[in-house]
């Protein structure tokens, strides 16, 4: 059974406006850059098609958001590989990141059993978040032009998340942000000069599938990341 | 040919912006960030800005005061190129106009290359 929109957060008109918002920075890059190909006969294909699919993975993943808090059904949890979500999260943004110039790692260090989430969910949160961290990072001063995938073990569970060297990512910017969102054309000012939609469409996934999405470190850089707790089947094992 | 100081965030749209103007004849420095241009712009001696006004940590708005605070770079013309939609500044037109002397204000998702190669092309003094 569909869940009570005014309980869904993904559903909220300020997502949808956040998501607008967003939609206008790749289309406004399409336009002119085809622009240019007429008035220089040198349009980059290569950054229009990059561009295209940025657009079209956010709204993949709003549409998978909505469905997700609608019938919450599709969200049977199952025992995944951390690390291999993680090493496909980073497949997928590498075109993106090679486009802005951003430097992305993988670092899953150590042994991690499985985990207990649905694959889809949190992959399409994760990829949502390095987008939105990969388009934010040269807009940023002094900070490096570098994106780590990553997890470790915390008291609370395993944490997967998305780390740079930028000192933007804390508690109060993403508390601020939250509460800006209905409010500010611009709620993460200190770390991105978007909407940061990408950024709230990862929140309101997590939040359908019972996860939060938090400031995290991860030995010296700060990030974006989830809790996620062991599977216990396989533990038994 | 005019030293163009390009504050825009988004670096692929920043790498579109530079190279149409860089093909129009002009020079052009583009940085992401209020900071950042007031250091290329002690660095370039820009003839002319174009500025957006959502940036990270400091507005458009804010570099403008800082700009504008140096007596060098007071009679620079500035064209403010954003996403911001003109509407929401309809009541301070005055304040960026007299103030601050902008030049332009254009809507990016409303402006053509062509528009805004003209707009730079009418702002920028005619070196001989």
């Amino acid at each position: 059974m569909a869940r009570d929109a005014r309980e869904s957060p993904i559903l909220s008109q300020q997502l949808l406006l956040s998501v607008a918002e967003e939609l206008k920075l790749p289309l406004l890059q399409i336009a002119r850059e085809a622009e240019r190909g007429a008035l220089n006969g040198s349009a980059d294909l290569g950054v229009i098609r990059t561009t295209a699919d940025s657009a079209l993975r956010l709204l993949d993943n709003y549409v998978l958001g909505v469905r997700l808090a609608l019938e919450p059904a599709q969200l049977a949890p199952e025992s995944v590989s951390v690390a291999s979500i993680l090493y496909d999260t980073g497949q997928q943004l590498d075109t993106l990141a090679k486009s802005y110039g951003v430097s992305l790692e993988l670092n899953v260090a150590g042994r991690f059993g499985p985990i207990l989430a649905n694959r889809q969910g949190l992959q399409a949160a994760l990829v949502s978040l390095g987008a939105a961290l990969i388009e934010a990072l040269p807009a940023q001063d002094g900070s490096q032009l570098k994106l780590q995938l990553a997890t470790h073990r915390s008291r609370y569970g395993i944490v997967a998340g998305l780390y740079a060297d930028t000192r933007q990512l804390t508690n109060e910017t993403l508390r601020r942000g939250r509460a800006l969102q209905r409010h500010s054309r611009q709620p993460l000012i200190s770390m991105t000069h978007t909407s940061g939609a990408g950024i709230f469409v990862a929140d309101t996934i997590l939040q359908a599938m019972h996860l939060n999405l938090r400031t995290s470190r991860h030995h010296r850089l700060y990030g974006l990341g989830t809790v996620l707790q062991p599977s216990p089947q396989i533990q038994l094992v | 040919m005019a030293e163009i100081l390009l504050v825009e965030p988004d670096r692929r749209l920043a790498s579109t912006y530079a190279k149409a103007l860089q093909a129009a004849g002009h020079h052009v420095t583009a940085v992401p960030s209020a900071q950042t241009a007031i250091m290329a712009a002690d660095a370039v001696l820009p003839d002319l800005v174009i500025l957006e006004l959502q940036l990270v940590e400091h507005s458009g708005i804010e570099f403008l005061y800082e700009f504008r605070s140096y007596p060098d770079w007071q009679a620079v013309p500035i064209i403010i190129q954003s996403q911001v939609p003109p509407a929401e500044f309809s009541d301070n037109w005055q304040l960026l106009q007299d103030e601050l002397g902008v030049q332009a204000y254009l809507y990016k998702p409303r402006t053509s290359l062509r528009r805004l190669l003209a707009q730079v092309q009418e702002f920028t003094p005619v070196k001989t």
